[in-house]
């Protein structure tokens, strides 16, 4: 069960046959970043424990029609994409920097009352911290998604177009301009 | 936007960067969340594995299974019965002697032992002799065939009522059945099921020995008890006996010496119609033997899914 070498499509296989414990180990393998992608993507922690639960219940449930044709990554991330694509359709919810600043700074009330971290580590982690959010949440849904997709998921460009439906070219023409962008809005604070 | 041109310098500055801001986020899902996602997938494979168990159930399930069957079972059980009381009347009125002799029979039937009862010869052509005295074992071994005649002289037309011998020893006289009595003409208006009933359903030689003892023991040691009968009925799945037998208010959930029913009775033998009739009929699902032993116990012990699926739609535990 702790066999930390052990692949996610393994892991699902033994899931699927009725392994619960197979299951922990997936969710723990990809909690955070699963977490990471709705939650910069919706720019809102209630909905995006929502979508996450939904998410891994559909994993849970999915498990037996599961067939490793594909990494288990890009499969749980499209997921993760569909559910949040679908949320935001449902609610016609906006990452509105208003939403992402209040996140931020309960993020950084966090980082702030951490033992390990100092007062100047503090500020500058907060600093960052504060940029990252609000950079990302200025960077259009698509370019959003599409970043959020390739580096939460470590998937590559080909990957990323196929979760998203768009072409290969539109796909890495978006992933460049929203690096050029996060560049941009990053530099004061580097 | 357009006037940002696509960069094609490296792009891990910026890769970098978000993952050391991330690395240092603390922003987590909740404990609620990752509970609940936990718990569910720990419920989910259980939920499967039953829904599997009860797929199979379905897929074995045959007759019990389908919607027609019951109204079909029940028309077919009604027709045989109104037959049954069209026909047989008539021929229990033409063998029907006078009352006397009813009489006289029906007394040497109660004074014969249980012994003589089950080894009766066939002496049908012997009918009117009388009763042999019950104290002599030689005359006592030739036991009256007459007493079957007596039987078809009730009044009713029913059987015989009670000629039961105690459970051992009609055991017994039921395997040792001579092979005279196996005269089909020994018969006479007696149906199937009574001749091939043993005089106690409860004995498990008698059960063995009924096939060969065949006609035999009807007019003496077959079951002249109803419920007996009745549960014999049930062991060999003869749905128009059991039909029968209940039109004549037999108790359906009367037990054998070991406590079992016909419902257990039919259980324990795989009879899944007769099953399924008895527990239309009301038939206790919940009746233990006498080991404490319940019918869906026993179903699920002889591997009979389809018997268990029935039990417990009639609330078996």
């Amino acid at each position: 069960m702790t066999d930390a070498r052990e692949s996610d499509e393994a892991l699902m296989g033994r899931y699927a046959r009725g392994d619960a414990a197979a299951f922990v180990l997936l969710y723990r393998r990809h909690e955070l970043r699963i977490w990471r992608y709705l939650e910069r993507n919706v720019g809102n922690r209630a909905t995006a424990d929502e979508l996450m639960q939904e998410v891994w219940f559909a994993v849970a449930r999915e498990a037996v029609r599961y067939e490793p044709t594909s990494r288990f990554t890009t499969w749980l991330f499209t997921i993760a994409h569909n559910r949040m694509i679908d949320s935001i359709r449902t609610s016609r919810q906006q990452v509105s920097l208003e939403t992402l600043g209040y996140e931020a700074e309960l993020v950084v009330q966090q980082l702030t009352t951490e033992p390990n971290v100092g007062p100047l580590a503090a500020v500058v982690v907060r600093d960052q911290a504060v940029a990252l959010r609000q950079a990302i949440g200025q960077l259009p849904r698509e370019q959003r998604d599409a970043f959020l997709l390739q580096i939460e998921g470590d998937l590559s460009v080909e990957e990323v177009a196929t979760i998203t439906q768009s072409s290969f070219e539109a796909t890495k023409s978006r992933l460049r301009y929203a690096r050029t962008k996060l560049r941009e809005l990053l530099s004061e604070y580097a | 936007m357009s006037k940002l041109p696509p960069s094609q310098d490296q792009p891990e500055d910026v890769d970098d960067r978000y993952r050391r801001a991330s690395a240092l986020d603390p922003s987590r899902p909740s404990e609620a969340v990752r509970r609940a996602v936990l718990a569910y997938a720990a419920r989910l494979p259980a939920e499967r594995a039953t829904a599997d168990a009860g797929r199979e159930i379905e897929r074995t399930r045959t007759a019990v299974n389908q919607a027609w069957w019951r109204p079909a079972m029940l028309a077919s059980l009604a027709v045989a019965a109104l037959a049954g009381f069209l026909i047989a009347p008539r021929f229990l009125a033409l063998r029907a002697p006078p009352v006397a002799a009813t009489s006289s029979a029906e007394g040497s039937v109660r004074n014969t032992a249980p012994a003589s009862v089950a080894q009766a010869p066939d002496t049908r052509t012997d009918k009117r002799a009388p009763p042999p005295p019950a104290a002599s074992p030689e005359r006592t071994a030739r036991a009256p065939a007459f007493t079957r005649s007596a039987d078809m002289r009730s009044p009713t037309g029913r059987a015989r009522p009670k000629v039961n011998a105690p459970s051992s020893g009609a055991t017994a006289a039921v395997a040792a059945e001579p092979a005279s009595v196996q005269n089909p003409d020994a018969m006479g208006g007696l149906d199937a099921r009574q001749r091939r009933a043993p005089a106690n359903a409860s004995a498990t030689t008698a059960i063995a020995a009924a096939p060969r003892a065949g006609a035999a023991v009807a007019p003496t040691a077959a079951p002249a008890d109803p419920a007996a009968a009745f549960r014999r009925a049930a062991e060999i799945g003869d749905l128009s006996g059991l039909q029968v037998l209940l039109v004549k208010q037999t108790d359906i959930d009367s037990r054998d010496a070991a406590g079992r029913t016909a419902l257990m009775l039919a259980t324990l033998h795989g009879q899944t119609d007769a099953v399924a009739a008895l527990l239309v009929y009301g038939a206790d699902p919940n009746a233990t033997d006498a080991s404490g032993a319940t019918p869906l116990q026993a179903a699920m012990a002889g591997d009979h899914p389809a018997i268990v699926a029935a039990l417990q739609r009639y609330g078996a535990r």
